[in-house]
């Protein structure tokens, strides 16, 4: 009996350090963010510790002259576990694409290895970021994956869900 | 001049033996601070080497090494994490030890 409550109240304590664990480390990521202000990438911070935007622009690159939009969605264990990315519209803000990439799907989702496998806690949002935008200025193929119509009709509301084939290193 | 000494104390510093402002890559926070998990700072909280040299507080590479995704790799480079035993290993308990030694009284 003494010691289950001891075990519970353990529980209690180290699920209290992690989620204390996140936040510290996402506070010291936004307040750089906030302060390095990146080349065309402006980030948007929301109440939600847990969620943010960031809008994107490409310089240099015929294929993106829009601004586009991605959703951060931070995970409870993070840094542990990637943010899970979308690229998204919104019509208040005049956002009205998503970018044409043969790695991005027209819903938004986002077949890159550093938001599954790839991930690494030493990455960071500011770092994942630039990883999006130079993976947008590279490009030179104005195409969908070739399984977007498929992919877009089935595609959980998570992309973490998918099992992306990562299957061209090189673009 | 002729000086009485009635009473002294000892005391130490330590920190540990990497540059003052690196920090941990996985909780950023500093290596003579604790994982981002821990209040006291030392034994309780060491340091691990890899054989790849990256380093990282304990607590933190454990937790990443325990995620399937990690493969065991390093965060930094991604080549298989092994700890460095021995001298390199940073032990905390030998630093504590030692502190404990210098711990004079009256």
């Amino acid at each position: 009996m003494t010691t289950s409550i001891l075990t519970s109240t353990l529980q209690t304590i180290k699920t209290n350090w992690q989620t204390m664990s996140v936040r510290q480390r996402l506070l010291k990521e936004y307040r750089t963010l906030e302060h390095n202000n990146l080349d065309g990438i402006n980030p948007i911070l929301t109440e939600n510790l847990h969620l943010l935007y960031a809008d994107i622009k490409i310089f240099d690159n015929e294929l993106y002259q829009d601004t586009y939009r991605v959703k951060i969605m931070i995970p409870e264990q993070y840094p542990y576990v990637s943010p899970v990315v979308i690229f998204m519209k919104s019509t208040e803000d005049n956002i009205n694409t998503i970018p044409i990439h043969p790695h991005i799907y027209s819903n938004g989702h986002i077949c890159l290895d550093l938001l599954g496998p790839a991930w690494t806690p030493i990455q960071t949002i500011n770092s994942l970021l630039i990883s999006l935008q130079s993976i947008l200025a590279s490009n030179s193929r104005n195409e969908r994956p070739s399984d977007d119509e498929k992919y877009v009709a089935k595609a959980p509301k998570n992309p973490s869900k998918t099992r992306f084939v990562y299957h061209d290193e090189t673009i | 001049m002729l000086v009485d000494i009635l009473e002294w104390n000892g005391v130490a510093t330590w920190s540990w033996d990497v540059p003052s402002e690196e920090v941990c890559g996985i909780c950023r926070v500093s290596f003579d601070a604790t994982c981002s998990n821990c209040k006291i700072p030392g034994d309780q909280c060491p340091l691990v080497v890899g054989e790849c040299t990256h380093r990282f507080h304990m607590h933190c590479i454990v937790k990443w090494l325990e995620i399937e995704t990690s493969k065991n790799l390093c965060p930094m480079c991604r080549r298989s994490f092994k700890a460095v035993h021995g001298e390199k290993q940073l032990g905390g308990s030998q630093v504590l030890s030692y502190i404990e030694s210098f711990n004079f009284e009256g």
